[in-house]
């Protein structure tokens, strides 16, 4: 078990050295630099020389290898995340942790509902299967599952801000607002009610057809046969032998979609101009500011790395064939 | 298995308790900023970095309704507003100018706005240049500087600039005015990089930020001592999007008051409310083909590019009024020369050198400048023999208005039509950045190039595209005397005799034909009518936008 465990662990670590290392090629081989970019809008005019200033400001002019890459590394390796280039030189790690926590409260909330729905829907659709929530469940799902978020959102934006007027459209709450009281709280909720909601439904059908498979294996299995010759009731035979059971493939499912929380919906919260790490992904990516970034995307890294290295634990905890 | 341990009356009650949710938000309790909070709320698609004037270009909106110009457009379009500067002179010599300050202007903070705050400003910016941490890296920059003499106040409310030679720097410069009392210990290091200007800002403009959240919003409110009356609005909102499709709906909903930058599917689809005005704005941007000029490193794949005789046959087969109707949907100018008719001091339309559309004369005249399709499969060839096959590089600069990609089809499909076949790359803006820096920088290596500039309407920036060795100019055209009357044009400061070495300059260039103007777009953008009233036509989009002089309906 500790062997097994070792195991894992060694591996999640090599992963995150690779992940890091590659975050650093990954951005400079797209064309474009940033120096150019910040300096040189279509508005103005700038010399090679203000372009090069720039550059030795943030040391891109010296050698990528192995001057900037040991740079970064060591860097990273002590927790430094470095400046930002397009918003001035602030920490990349202040710039993260600046919008962080918009990204988890709505990916995390749209997480949660949808696997309090969509594994009670999966559930319920697998345990009485042909009947007709199933075939609800199943053909809704599975067109949740395929449609793409932001297209949910626009439509969400359509039906709810535009047409009815019920909610606001964008951001996350109304300039203005009485910061700390209990009107900024609500008009906070206001704001995150459609962007939770199209995150959300395109997870309950994940959810569902997943729960809904586990849980149709599972009803077909002896030891089902054997709990109803032995006189359990149906409730009883649900909570202690299928449920269990059908929960180890949602459990991993959960699981790893729980390391994309940090990564946030980049589309839905471009839809909805959700002041999260996706927007922030998008302005850094067209202003080509490596650190920030590599910051963003070592982060991403690493909560996938632990999202991984938890399922692969909690799978040896809830399965003994594992374990042995 | 059909015993099921939830009970359905308890489903049924949770979901009745959700669908009421919705309209428990929506009421008036926790209904946001609506037109009762009488600040107007606008929707832009450019977020500022920082809003410091020296660190960054990305923050036009919303300094300029906080900061003054000494003269700028502004003062010069917008009688009502004008600028730090209540008026202005020059003297006989051309190069003394004396600016009368507003008497008694205040800073919203309520210290005195004087003359000595303008020179502190421009020495401010001045005296960096040369130093490791030269102002050249926002609004407040050291471009133009180099050709000042001294900038003094003399008193509190005159200004008096001399200039190395004649020039019309002084009433052109886009330079912000920043109060002296907060930017005296501010940092070159700091003031070009880190130092973030945080809100509430100290300007003499009629609205003062507030409130900044980056990538979402910024908040103004309305400045007590500005000189002509505090703005009738409680203030103003800017809110910030990645794409114009929220702005639309904000619009339609009702949250937003105005929105810009919208596509022409939006704007016919707005028109049809009621409740918004659309409007179309002319502004300074310009879409242009440019064909690669350079010769050795950074040249295109034919020395036909290099051939004015080859680049005007080309232009015949070009339809800038196809391209108004079809791809812009009617909401741009037809292409002409390098000035745009939002700069009306020097647009001239050049009708009577203007070439026009005819594919047939595009091929008469490749025939005999000697790019003919000899061995007759449709495709010509170049002097040297070789089939002319192009790539088209296109993209959207940062801070232009997005090209249609209909644009680059229909040009790709006339150039097809003459023997001429295009292949098309859509590049990203820091791609395409890349691709077209000077050769000796690594750019270089494409054959044509749709893209887009938006400069100022002063004589320098309208012929800017044009100038040897500039990074504007990206064709990599060179001329000596289209450089001779840009570098005349620079030390003019008679109005008129600017406008005729502009026409010269514009009438050589187009003549040569390195560039081939198509068009130059309208600024889409629609107001609610149920909140404000006065929005006005006469909107500039280089400088502000008069907003603040709205009034509550």
């Amino acid at each position: 078990m500790s062997r097994r465990i070792g195991r894992i662990l060694l591996r999640a670590v090599i992963t995150l050295v690779m992940v890091a290392i590659l975050n650093f090629g990954l951005f400079r081989v797209i064309p474009g630099d940033p120096a150019s970019l910040l300096l040189g809008g279509a508005r103005t005019s700038v010399t090679d020389e203000q372009i090069e200033a720039q550059r030795q400001n943030w040391g891109l002019d010296r050698p990528l290898f192995p001057d900037q890459a040991l740079d970064y590394l060591s860097a990273t390796l002590q927790g430094d995340l470095g400046y930002s280039f397009k918003f001035r030189g602030r920490h990349v790690a202040d710039l993260i942790l600046e919008r962080l926590p918009a990204t988890i409260v709505l990916v995390g909330l749209a997480q949660f509902i949808a696997i309090l729905c969509g594994v009670m829907l999966g559930v319920y659709a697998g345990w009485r299967r042909g009947g007709a929530v199933d075939h609800a469940a199943t053909g809704v799902s599975l067109a949740l599952y395929s449609t793409p978020s932001f297209w949910l959102g626009m439509l969400l934006v359509v039906i709810f801000s535009t047409a009815l007027g019920w909610l606001p459209g964008y951001g996350a709450y109304s300039p203005g607002a009485n910061v700390g009281s209990l009107d900024l709280a609500l008009d906070y909720l206001r704001h995150l009610a459609l962007p939770v909601t199209a995150v959300a439904l395109g997870l309950i059908g994940q959810y569902v057809v997943v729960a809904r498979a586990a849980m149709s294996d599972v009803v077909t299995e002896d030891y089902m046969v054997t709990a109803r010759a032995k006189g359990l009731t149906g409730g009883q035979m649900l909570m202690r032998h299928a449920f269990r059971n059908a929960m180890l493939p949602v459990v991993t499912l959960i699981t790893l979609n729980l390391g994309y929380v940090v990564a946030g919906a980049i589309t839905v919260e471009a839809v909805f101009a959700w002041p999260g790490i996706g927007g922030l992904t998008v302005e850094a990516l067209n202003a080509r500011d490596y650190p920030v970034l590599q910051g963003i995307f070592l982060l991403l890294g690493v909560s996938i790395v632990m999202a991984n290295l938890i399922a692969d634990l909690a799978y040896g905890l809830l399965d003994p064939r594992v374990r042995q | 298995m059909d015993d099921w341990p939830f009970r359905r009356r308890a489903v049924v009650k949770a979901m009745l308790l959700g669908s009421a949710v919705p309209c428990v938000l929506s009421s008036r309790a926790f209904a946001a900023l609506s037109c009762d909070g009488h600040i107007v709320r606008m929707g832009a698609n450019v977020s500022p970095d920082t809003l410091n004037p020296f660190a960054s270009y990305s923050n036009w909106w919303p300094l300029v309704y906080t900061y003054d110009f000494l003269v700028c457009v502004d003062a010069q379009r917008h009688a009502d507003r004008r600028g730090f500067a209540k008026e202005w002179s020059v003297a006989d010599d051309n190069v003394t100018w004396t600016f009368k300050i507003w008497p008694g202007m205040k800073w919203s903070d309520g210290q005195p706005a004087t003359a000595k705050d303008a020179a502190f400003t421009y020495n401010y910016v001045r005296k960096s240049i040369g130093t490791p941490n030269e102002l050249n890296a926002g609004w407040n920059s050291t471009e133009g500087m180099q050709n000042v003499e001294s900038i003094t106040a003399l008193d509190d409310d005159t200004l008096q600039i001399v200039t190395k030679s004649p020039t019309r720097w002084p009433i052109d410069n886009g330079v912000m005015m920043v109060p002296e009392h907060i930017w005296k210990d501010v940092s070159y290091a700091d003031a070009r990089s880190t130092f973030r200007n945080d809100p509430p800002l100290v300007g003499t403009g009629p609205l003062i930020i507030q409130d900044f959240q980056q990538g979402q919003f910024v908040r103004l409110s309305p400045n007590p001592h500005f000189r002509t009356g505090q703005p009738k609005t409680a203030g103003m909102v800017f809110n910030f999007f990645n794409t114009a499709d929220p702005i639309a709906q904000g619009l339609k909903s009702g949250n937003l008051d105005y929105g810009i930058s919208l596509t022409a599917s939006q704007w016919a689809d707005l028109s049809k409310d009621s409740a918004i005005e659309v409007g179309q704005n002319r502004i300074e941007q310009r879409d242009y083909l440019a064909f690669n000029t350079a010769s050795g490193d950074g040249a295109g794949s034919t020395e036909a590019l290099q051939d004015p005789a080859f680049r005007d046959a080309i232009s015949y087969a070009i339809d800038q009024k196809a391209i108004v109707e079809r791809a812009y949907q009617g909401h741009a100018d037809a292409g002409a020369g390098l000035v745009m008719p939002a700069a009306a001091d020097y647009y001239s339309d050049l009708s009577n050198i203007r070439r026009h559309f005819d594919l047939e004369e595009a091929a008469r005249r490749l025939d005999s400048a000697g790019y003919r399709d000899v061995d007759g499969d449709g495709i010509r060839e170049d002097k040297e023999g070789n089939k002319l096959q192009l790539e088209l590089i296109t993209g959207t600069s940062s801070g232009t208005l997005e090209i249609p990609i209909a644009v680059v089809q229909l040009i790709a499909g006339w150039l097809g039509q003459i023997g001429i076949p295009v292949s098309v790359t859509q590049l990203d803006s820091g791609a395409l950045s890349a691709r077209t820096k000077a050769p000796a920088k690594g750019g270089g290596g494409w054959d044509l190039l749709v893209a887009a500039g938006w400069r100022s309407p002063s004589a320098h920036d309208l012929l800017v595209l044009g100038k040897s060795a500039d990074s504007s100019n990206t064709s990599y055209w060179s001329n000596e005397k289209f450089d001779q009357l840009l570098s005349e044009v620079e030390i003019t400061v008679d109005l008129k005799k600017s406008q005729e070495l502009v026409d010269r300059a514009v009438r050589l260039i187009y003549a040569e034909a390195p560039y081939i103007i198509l068009s130059y777009p309208l600024m889409l953008d629609a107001h609610r009518k149920d909140c404000f009233e006065g929005w006005g036509t006469e909107i500039s989009g280089w400088s502000y936008y008069p907003f603040d002089r709205l009034k509550s309906v």
